[in-house]
C-alpha cells in the first residue's frame, strides 16, 4: 500500500527513480545513464517496484518484433513515485543536474 | 508469457539463466527468464567497443545473480516474515553461536563439561526467580473482544511462550559463561558470581523482551502485528479512545493499545476479526 508521506530514498535509490521519471525506462539503460552497476540497479528497482514507487511492463510483443528485438520490460513512476522523486530532488539538489533527460 | 528472441543468447548466458533461475522462486522463474533474456540480447546487440562489452557482460551477469537472489531472499521474507518460527529458529541460531563460542574458549572437552556442569546448576538456580520477576513485573495481559473459545490457539500460544523462554534462558546462561571466561582463570568465584549476576541482568532483560513479543503477536497465528496507528486525540484523555492499533496482516484482528491506563480503557484490547461465515 503507498504510504501517505513520501518515502526517503537511498542516494541511489533516488537516482535510479529520477532516471526513470526522466524516460530511460531499461535497466541498461538505467545503468548507463547513471553509471551504477547492474547489481545495485536491478534489486533497487524490484524494491521500487514492491514500494509502488514504479511499476512495470511489458512492451507490446508485435510493435517489438516490428523492430526485430524481443520485447522489454520496462519501468514507469507511479503516481506515489512522482511524489518521492520530488522529494528526493529536494533532499539532493544536484541529482536534476546530473542526469540529462531522455531524447525521445 | 514466453518471449522469443530473434537471435539466441550465447552458451554462457543460457547457462547462466538456467542456474541463477534455481534461485528464483518458481511462481517468478518464467517472467523472470523472460525479462533477463531480453535485457541479455540487448546487451549484445548494442554498439559498443569490445572491452566495454566485455566489462557490461561481467557486470549484468553479476546483477543477474544479484536479481534473483533478491526475488528468493523477498520471497522468504514474505513467507517467514514476523512468524513464531522465524522467532524461534532464530533464537536457535544465537543459541548455537554462544555454544559455539563457548566450545572455542574452552579446549578440552572433559574441563568443558565439568565447567557447563556447575554454571548450568547455578542458572537453574536462580531461573525461577528470575522468572518470577519478569512475569511478576510484565504489563498485564490483554482484555478479548469478541473472543471465542479457541484452544488449540491458546496452547500454540503458551507452547510458543515456553520454547521461546527456554531458549532465552539458554541464550543468556551461555553468553554470561563466554563473557566471564576470561576472568574465570585468574578469579574463579569473582567469576563465577559475576556469571550469576550477569545471568540474571540478562535473562532479565530478554524475558522481559519476550513478554513484550508475546504481546504483539496475533492471538490466533502469532504472527507479529504490523502499521501500527495511532488513533484519538491525546487532549482528550478522559473522553475518548487515543492511543496506537496494530493490525494482523492475515485479518485475524486488531489490538488496541491505550496511550496511558486511565484513558477509555485501562488494558491493551486484543479485537477479534469476526468473519461472515461464523
Amino acid at each position: 500500500m503507498p504510504s501517505a508521506t513520501p518515502t526517503r530514498l537511498s542516494h541511489s535509490a533516488a537516482l535510479i527513480l529520477k532516471a526513470i521519471s526522466l524516460g530511460y525506462r531499461f535497466g541498461l539503460d538505467v545503468m548507463e545513464v547513471t553509471g551504477l552497476p547492474s547489481g545495485t540497479v536491478y534489486p533497487a528497482l524490484r524494491r521500487l517496484e514492491r514500494d509502488e514507487l514504479v511499476e512495470s511492463k511489458w512492451e507490446p510483443e508485435d510493435e517489438a518484433f516490428a523492430s526485430n528485438r524481443p520485447a522489454r520490460r520496462y519501468y514507469q513512476v507511479t503516481r506515489t513515485g512522482k511524489a518521492a522523486a520530488l522529494a528526493a530532488t529536494e533532499r539532493y539538489p544536484l541529482l536534476a543536474r546530473l542526469l540529462p533527460e531522455k531524447q525521445a | 508469457m514466453s518471449h522469443r528472441l530473434p537471435t539466441p543468447l550465447p552458451r554462457f548466458d543460457r547457462s547462466l539463466l538456467r542456474a541463477a533461475g534455481l534461485l528464483v522462486p518458481f511462481s517468478e522463474r518464467q517472467d523472470w527468464c523472460d525479462s533477463w533474456q531480453a535485457e541479455l540480447w540487448h546487451m549484445h546487440h548494442h554498439r559498443r567497443s569490445r572491452f566495454a562489452s566485455l566489462r557490461l557482460s561481467a557486470d549484468v551477469s553479476y546483477g543477474l545473480v544479484l536479481d534473483a537472489l533478491w526475488l528468493r531472499a523477498e520471497s522468504w521474507r514474505r513467507t517467514f516474515g514476523g512468524t513464531p518460527i522465524l522467532c524461534i529458529a532464530s533464537l536457535f541460531t544465537l543459541c548455537s553461536a554462544v555454544l559455539l563460542l563457548a566450545f572455542l574458549l574452552n579446549t578440552g572437552s572433559h574441563q568443558l563439561t565439568g565447567h557447563f556442569r556447575a554454571i548450568i546448576g547455578r542458572s537453574l538456580g536462580a531461573a525461577p526467580l528470575v522468572i518470577f520477576v519478569a512475569y511478576a513485573t510484565a504489563s498485564p495481559s490483554h482484555e478479548a473482544q469478541n473472543s471465542r473459545s479457541r484452544p488449540f490457539a491458546w496452547l500454540n500460544r503458551k507452547l510458543f511462550l515456553v520454547v521461546k523462554t527456554l531458549l532465552v534462558l539458554l541464550f543468556t546462561c551461555l553468553l554470561s559463561t563466554d563473557i566471564t571466561h576470561p576472568l574465570h582463570k585468574l578469579f574463579p568465584l569473582t567469576a563465577d558470581l559475576i556469571q550469576v549476576l550477569a545471568f540474571v541482568f540478562f535473562s532479565l532483560l530478554a524475558l522481559r523482551w519476550s513478554f513484550f513479543d508475546q504481546e504483539q503477536r496475533c492471538k490466533q497465528c502469532l504472527r507479529l502485528l504490523t502499521t501500527p496507528a495511532r488513533v484519538g486525540r491525546p487532549s482528550r484523555n478522559l473522553l475518548e479512545w487515543n492511543g496506537t492499533e496494530q493490525v494482523c496482516k492475515q485479518g485475524h484482528g486488531t489490538l488496541s493499545v491505550p496511550e496511558i491506563e486511565t484513558s477509555w480503557h485501562q488494558y491493551s484490547q486484543w479485537i477479534e476479526q469476526v468473519s461472515e461465515a461464523s
